[in-house]
């Protein structure tokens, strides 16, 4: 071949190599970055930090068990160990031939059970050669037939030499045996003492095993067995709903919250909470015997918890309220319910910034957003709590803060008033409630539909007041009571407030003043005018005792001042520092100056004359009373409040406010031309019938005319969905609130809503609208805490759907108590009552425990059915502690409301609504013994057994202990058949702080009852009764086995107690009771104003078998 | 620095930024890919344009942002010369554009833009067409001064080399496969995939962008009616790409870049391409924010921000503004301003044959002219409708509601 002549390269393959060499570095760094960035993450710092927390844990646990007495007894234990073994050496001798002797006998027992089995296989193979010879007829029959015999007798022989040697043997092991007992017992005691540190040490192993770890979760290997691993959970029902598809859930949080379902890891906090209610439940021998001596461990280990030098970080520590919430035993197992169904969130993020983790004020986020996340975070971020916290702008449902978790709650719960540990989310929904939140803004919810409206009627306010009060009152009804639920409309930031220009200012002020006379001047104008006869005089000393004794505390308050907790001095009484019970009727100071005595008299002798719909009940006042009371609520005045100068309406304002309305449906001229002709008093009709829909009165109160007008809030049924871009922050970051201090607005939901409630015309700081378009959410003067309230409310109700079989209080049974609790709570009970062990707001207000009202709570179980209905209808049906001085009012319920509250109560008690138990006659001999009982534990002491009738019992004398107590003779009719024993056996269970002693106190040993017959049917002291009752039984071993037994006693008491019951009580239905409710008003509609207004809709049909009390117009069918 | 900010985001406001664009354009075609003269016709042509567009400005003060920027463009490009081809001088002008770019990412509203996972791929794209136009335009040059010298193209020349396929072919490009999968993988670790939330049905975001390659098309529709934006107009682009090997009867430039064998070919090329179509596409991914209103790269993207927008017909412009008579019912009559002004407008083909084109008509046959002709009058369209809507906040020219025909 011809030899190539060198072609020239394009390129100096020298440097092409190093490049080469250089890219091929390069690709191999950045391949190791790529695997680092893979392989590098937070979650995994979080958990191997974890471990190291574990293994500190442990470590402690493990000292602590190691203490002086276990080492103490573990040495004794060894000793005895010693001595046992040393005198084991003393007879070695012996022991060794034993020993020799059994091993001898093994060996021969060995051999004997195989020439046994040996033979006993030859024996059953002849008999089938026995057996085909016969069967086959052949020849050798008789031949096999003799070996047969022969090998069943060897066989038999075998056998009894078997038994025989291992009989000995049996007897050669017992012999070696006894030497060894004592050691092998104290083998076993040392393994009981150690079990606990032989659990732990396992722990600490499976823990802290470092190389073995590095190996299975290095970086190619980490897919066969890896220790570190996320960890979720998936939850199919509880699905997420992606708008076209629905997805399962899939949390992850607990790939870094390690320990969260994990008891042993609290906050230092939660330990001592827990610590306490264990150790409560210890001395109040409510432990069961056999789970003591783990109890107080637990205890001290929770002790060990507080007194450690530092408390575990976040987010390695247990949930609070493992029982409640996360804990397996829990009605929200973590397996079951995962985390972000109550805590929201992104499920499936497994970094602390995507997950959605959302900062609870200014200054946390601006911990979190303090550094930045390098490019390559590593554990020297997260050590100094650097999270790499960021906002993720496309995460619909990101966490609630922390403090409103609670609005979790609603999404299954919102079937229910009371939620079960739910104490925040009960407040808050009580308060929006009373508020009346619902009455504006449309909540499609059950909780908040069917709710009576929350202001009073004022169809016949000129009855009860004066305009010149009415416009003081509506211009700012804080001034005149500081607790009052009205808020406020006018004279707000937007109109007034710093960030409006001094001109418009002033054209604002004359524009709310007109609109204020002019909604004042309607009212007045469309207002009944009954004629109210006034009462005789009466004496206001006697009335204030009155007003303080009978229980119109429970729902009023009557002071304007408290004194101040910190200070000591006498401050503005506020809201939240009487219970929410207690504002269900308005605060009594100043009475005297809004209304006339005339009205009051008549008012609380029969509030349902005056409005139809009242929620105040009738207390059964004589005349007297009605005027004593009259007198004593006309000497509550506040005069300065009517001297405080009215600015009138200028004509000017009131004209154009007019007809800024009538260009909506004319022309200017013709708008000018139509108010020219209009005097000055019609004008203001109009523009406060305009005002009146403007600001929305009628939702909160019955105006006529406007009945059936949609509530004009923004609808709030899904507010906790709405995504944050639909929320209007208008300019403000950052605002001087009204209480004085500087509240930031953080970028998100749960700040805008809160910060809304609290000062809700904010978000127009700054903003040119014209008048009619400002923001018009009047100010409630909410406290920081119950603006955190409200926004949980708002923030938990979200259009997320959750299964039926997962909803709360779903069937039948709840259902039926839920409606009862509904009534409860719209009606006050809980202002005198304990219902489910909350409430009895008059508590504080009544001096002796003794003359409180009952407490409901096991009245389920309690009270017959019948008898109940009949006492909510009427209470003066049986009075069964005519000592009270505070009475039941009649509250009129209809037979609806009573029939609900009557299913309900028997729902709680879980038993059925009616019984004929009522009808039987118990046996003769019961009753004897159980009058004989009766008369031994001396019952009669406190409890009378005459009989009377039961509207009209005698006034015990009250400075008599033995009369506080009810009359037996009503329990038949009253109390449930086999509720009576249950009460008599436990009654400090049921109601704590009851006069009725614990005459059979629980057994600590073994959870029963101990009986104080056993011993003391001996004792000369009963001789009487104890030959009274010996006919009875069959001998004196009965008797005294039925005085010790606490279940037959409680039975025969109640015989006896049902032996002595009367049968006949006056029925409700003699009295007047509330309205039913398909009444249309009677009254001719009022007609319209002929300015061109929008034709109304019509009069609503009523509902059938709708409430007694006054219905919001958000109502809706369910 | 705000000041400077203030002039590129009034620079960059869509009439303003298109005609810098157009005239620098065509004064790169002139002076310096054409070595054209100032002291000619033509150069005292682009100056007498920039004097208007600083007189203008007294009046209008974008246009005298833009002038003043015009004439920066020219001053720097007339100094440079034929010297805008030199290698060195290409990378300088580089290594300017992305300093500039880089100074731009210290801006915070900028760097949203540009720095979000999906745009930075389109902010290299535009470095990359401009790096390519560049080199094959500097190529082109080269090889006319070639060929005017009389000697051959570079590729003739470089065609007689033999080279190795290995190493001078394999190994470079293994080389570059190495390099170019490093910049893939510190671009997937370093910019995170854009996911965003569900799809929400109810919740559309503000501005609903489509992606870059059809966001030109999207732009078009602020001008033209969707019926011509969406369906014609794109049809049109890509059967005229199609027909172009048909048109074009050029012999000249076969293997090897020349801009003066195919002036015509290449200019308007490159106008359709990078002064129309990707001028669209990069404000509508950079200049575009919520509700489609115009925002500078530097401007908050703030979604209160309100435009009157008062657009107004032709003949509206016409019956009801100059002549005060209420518009007729019939739309032959109502349009027929609009009508006669687009009729003339397509009669400009068959004019321009008979006048300045007949060159072309002739050497390229009646068909072929027409369709050519008519490919370019319609691409033409598109900066004289933007234009009139600029001028006159004009919507449409015609406007046939009742058969759904609007231009």
């Amino acid at each position: 071949m011809k030899p190539q002549e060198p072609i020239p390269h394009n390129y100096e393959m020298r440097k092409l190599n190093l490049i080469f060499a250089l890219t091929s570095l390069g690709l191999l760094l950045v391949t190791g970055i790529m695997v680092g960035y893979d392989y590098v993450r937070g979650w995994k710092w979080f958990q191997l930090e974890f471990n190291r927390i574990q293994e500190e844990r442990i470590e402690q646990e493990l000292k602590a068990k190691n203490d002086a007495t276990t080492r103490g007894r573990l040495a004794e234990i060894d000793r005895g160990t010693r001595a046992a073994q040393v005198e084991i050496a003393k007879n070695r001798d012996a022991y060794l031939d034993a020993q020799k002797v059994l091993d001898e006998w093994e060996g021969k027992h060995y051999a004997a059970d195989q020439d046994y089995r040996f033979a006993k296989a030859t024996l059953d193979a002849q008999r089938y050669v026995y057996e085909a010879s016969v069967v086959q007829h052949r020849s050798d029959q008789k031949e096999q037939q003799g070996k047969f015999d022969e090998l069943t007798a060897r066989v038999h022989n075998l056998n009894l030499r078997l038994q025989q040697a291992t009989r000995d043997r049996d007897a050669a092991r017992a012999r070696v045996d006894k030497f060894l007992t004592r050691i092998k017992e104290l083998e076993d005691k040392k393994k009981a003492l150690t079990a606990d540190a032989e659990l732990l040490n396992k722990q600490l192993e499976a823990v802290s095993a470092r190389s073995k770890r590095m190996v299975l979760n290095a970086p190619m290997l980490d897919f066969i067995n890896p220790t570190l691993k996320i960890d979720q959970v998936v939850l199919n029902d509880l699905f997420i709903d992606m708008n076209y598809m629905v997805v399962p859930r899939v949390d992850r949080c607990m790939t870094c919250h390690r320990a969260i379902d994990r008891p042993g890891f609290e906050s230092k906090k939660e330990a001592e909470r827990l610590a306490g209610e264990l150790q409560r439940e210890l001395d109040a021998n409510r432990i069961q015997p056999s789970k003591r001596a783990e109890t107080e461990e637990k205890v001290a280990s929770l002790r060990r918890l507080v007194d450690a030098p530092r408390d575990i970080p976040n987010p390695f520590r247990t949930h609070p309220k493992l029982d409640v919430f996360v804990g397996s035993a829990s009605p929200h197992p973590i397996l079951e319910y995962g985390c972000t169904v109550c805590h929201r969130g992104q499920d499936r993020a497994t970094e602390f910034g995507r997950a959605g983790h959302t900062p609870m004020s200014l200054r946390m986020e601006r911990r979190w957003q303090k550094v930045k996340f390098p490019l390559f975070p590593g554990s020297w971020d997260y050590k100094q709590r650097n999270w790499g916290y960021e906002v993720n702008p496309f995460l619909e449902t990101p966490m609630y803060p922390r403090q409103y978790t609670e609005a979790g709650c609603l999404k299954c719960h919102a079937g229910q008033v009371d939620v079960r540990e739910g104490e925040k989310i009960n407040k808050a929904t009580h308060m929006v409630e009373l508020y009346g939140c619902h009455a504006c803004h449309k909540i499609s919810n059950w909780r908040f539909t069917g709710l009576q409206k929350p202001g009073p009627s004022l169809e016949g306010i000129a009855e009860k007041t004066t305009p010149a009060w009415a416009v003081r009152w509506i211009s700012n009804p804080n001034h005149f009571r500081p607790t009052t639920r009205m808020p406020s409309f006018f004279y707000q930031r937007n109109m007034i407030g710093p960030a409006v220009p001094a001109r418009e200012r002033e054209q604002n002020v004359r524009y709310q003043d007109a609109e204020i006379h002019s909604i004042v001047t309607y009212l007045f104008d469309r207002s009944t005018r009954r004629q109210w006869n006034a009462g005789p005089q009466g004496d206001a000393g006697r009335g204030k005792q009155l007003v303080e004794s009978i229980g119109c505390m429970g729902c009023h308050i009557a002071q304007d001042t408290v004194k101040d907790a910190k200070s000591g001095a006498m401050r503005v009484a506020r809201r939240d520092d009487f219970p929410l019970e207690r504002h269900f009727g308005f605060n009594l100071t100043g009475v005297g100056t809004k209304t006339n005595p005339a009205w009051i008299f008549n008012w609380v002798k029969n509030p349902k004359a005056y409005d139809k719909l009242a929620p105040m009940p009738s207390l059964r006042l004589s005349d007297s009373e009605a005027a004593d009371i009259t007198a004593y609520l006309m000497t509550l005045q506040k005069p300065k409040f009517m001297e405080e100068p009215l600015r009138a309406p200028t004509a000017s304002a009131v004209r154009e406010l007019a007809k800024s309305y009538l260009i909506g449906t004319m022309t200017d001229n013709e708008a000018d031309a139509k108010l020219r002709a209009m005097p000055v008093r019609e004008q203001m009709l109009y523009l406060g019938q305009r005002s009146i829909e403007k600001y929305g009165c009628y939702s909160c109160h019955d105006i006529k005319g406007f009945d059936g007008l949609k509530p004009i809030g923004t609808e709030l049924t899904i507010e906790g969905s709405k995504t944050l871009h639909l929320f209007d922050f208008g300019f403000v970051h950052e605002y001087q609130h009204e209480e004085g201090h500087k509240e930031h607005i953080l970028h998100n939901v749960p700040s805008w809503i809160y910060n809304k409630v609290r000062s809700p015309r904010v978000y127009d700081d700054e903003r040119t609208k014209p008048y009619n378009d400002k923001l018009k959410m009047p100010n409630f003067h909410l406290s920081e805490e119950e603006g955190r309230l409200v926004t949980m409310v708002v923030l938990g109700l979200t259009k997320e759907k959750v299964a039926a079989n997962r909803l709360a209080a779903n069937d039948a049974r709840m259902r039926a108590i839920e409606e009862e609790r509904k009534i409860i709570s719209q009606r006050n009970c809980r202002a005198c009552h304990v219902v489910n062990h909350t409430g009895r707001a008059i508590a504080p207000m009544i001096a002796d425990s003794n003359f409180l009202p009952p407490d409901l709570t096991p009245q389920g179980g309690r009270a017959q059915s019948p008898w109940l209905f009949n006492f909510l209808k009427d209470p003066t049906v049986m009075k069964i502690r005519p000592w009270l001085s505070v009475r039941m009012p009649t509250f009129g319920f209809n037979d609806h409301d009573a029939a609900t509250l009557v299913a309900g109560f028997a729902a709680e008690g879980n038993g059925p609504q009616f019984d004929t138990h009522r009808f039987e006659t118990p046996a003769q001999q019961n009753v004897a013994v159980g009058r004989e009982v009766f008369a031994m534990l001396r019952c009669a002491q406190c409890h009378s057994v005459a009989p009377v009738d039961p509207a009209n019992p005698p006034v015990p004398n009250v400075a008599d202990a033995q009369s506080l107590a009810p009359n037996l003779t009503l329990s038949k009719l009253r109390l449930r058949h086999e509720w009576i024993a249950d009460w008599i056996r436990r009654p400090g269970e049921m109601i704590p702080d009851t006069r009725m002693p614990a005459n059979f106190p629980r057994d600590p040993e073994t959870g029963g009852f101990r009986s104080p017959l056993a011993a003391a049917i001996d004792t000369p002291a009963f001789a009487a009764q104890k030959a009274a009752l010996l006919p009875y039984f069959e001998s004196e071993e009965a008797l005294r086995k039925t005085m010790g037994d606490a279940v037959a006693l409680t039975n025969y008491l109640r015989d006896y107690i049902w032996s002595i019951g009367i049968n006949q009580m006056r029925n409700a239905g003699t009295t007047p009771e509330g309205p039913a409710p398909q009444q249309q008003p009677t009254s001719p509609p009022v007609p319209a104003l002929q300015t061109g207004e929008v034709e109304r809709r019509p009069l609503r049909a009523p509902d059938v078998g709708g409430r007694s009390g006054r219905r919001s117009t958000t109502q809706t069918r369910r | 620095m705000t000041f400077l900010k203030n002039f590129v985001n009034v620079l960059s406001v869509a009439s303003i930024s298109f005609i810098l664009l157009s005239a620098v354009f065509a004064f790169v075609v002139y002076f310096n890919l054409l070595d054209g003269r100032i002291k000619s016709k033509g150069g005292i042509g682009f100056i007498v344009f920039g004097a208007v567009l600083i007189v203008a400005g007294l009046f209008v003060t974008p246009l005298l942002y833009c002038g003043i920027a015009y004439f920066i463009c020219l001053w720097g490009l007339v100094k440079m010369g034929s010297r805008l081809w030199e290698l060195k001088v290409g990378l300088w002008l580089l290594i300017g554009g992305a300093f500039a770019f880089a100074l731009s990412l210290l801006d915070p509203n900028f760097y949203l833009i540009a720095a979000k996972p999906d745009n930075v791929p389109i902010g290299a794209m535009i470095f990359l067409l401009g790096i390519f136009t560049w080199i094959a335009l500097r190529k082109a040059y080269i090889n006319d001064k070639q060929i005017a010298l009389g000697g051959m193209t570079f590729e003739k020349t470089e065609s007689n080399e033999k080279l190795f396929v290995w190493p001078d072919l394999v190994y470079t490009e293994m080389l570059c496969m190495i390099v170019l999968t490093i910049i893939m993988i510190v671009w997937s670790v370093g910019l995170r995939a854009p996911l965003e939330e569900a799809a929400n049905p109810t919740s559309s975001p503000n501005p609903a962008k489509a992606p870059w390659y059809f966001l030109g098309l999207q732009e078009m529709l602020v001008y033209f009616d969707p019926w011509l934006a969406g369906v014609v107009l794109p049809t049109l682009i890509i059967v005229g790409l199609m027909a172009i090997p048909y048109i074009d009867t050029n012999p000249k430039g076969n293997g090897y870049y020349s801009f003066r064998e195919r002036k015509w070919e290449i200019g308007v090329f490159l106008y359709g391409f990078i002064v129309l179509w990707s001028f669209l596409i990069i404000t509508g991914t950079f200049l575009r924010g919520p509700n489609w209103n115009f925002f500078g790269p530097y401007e908050y993207w703030d979604p209160n921000k309100l435009e009157p927008l008062v657009n107004i017909d032709l003949s509206e412009l016409i019956w009801v503004k100059a002549l005060a008579m209420p518009l007729p019912k019939l739309w032959i009559i109502r349009e027929s301003f609009g009508l006669i002004l687009v009729i003339l407008y397509l009669g400009l083909a068959p004019a321009m044959a008979k006048g300045p084109f007949r060159r072309f008509y002739l050497k390229m046959g009646g068909p072929r002219y027409y369709v050519g002709a008519y490919l370019f009058l319609t691409m033409l369209s598109l900066p004289i409708k933007m234009v009139l809507r600029w001028l006159f906040n004009l919507k449409y020219i015609v406007h046939i509601q009742e058969i759904f025909f609007n231009i």
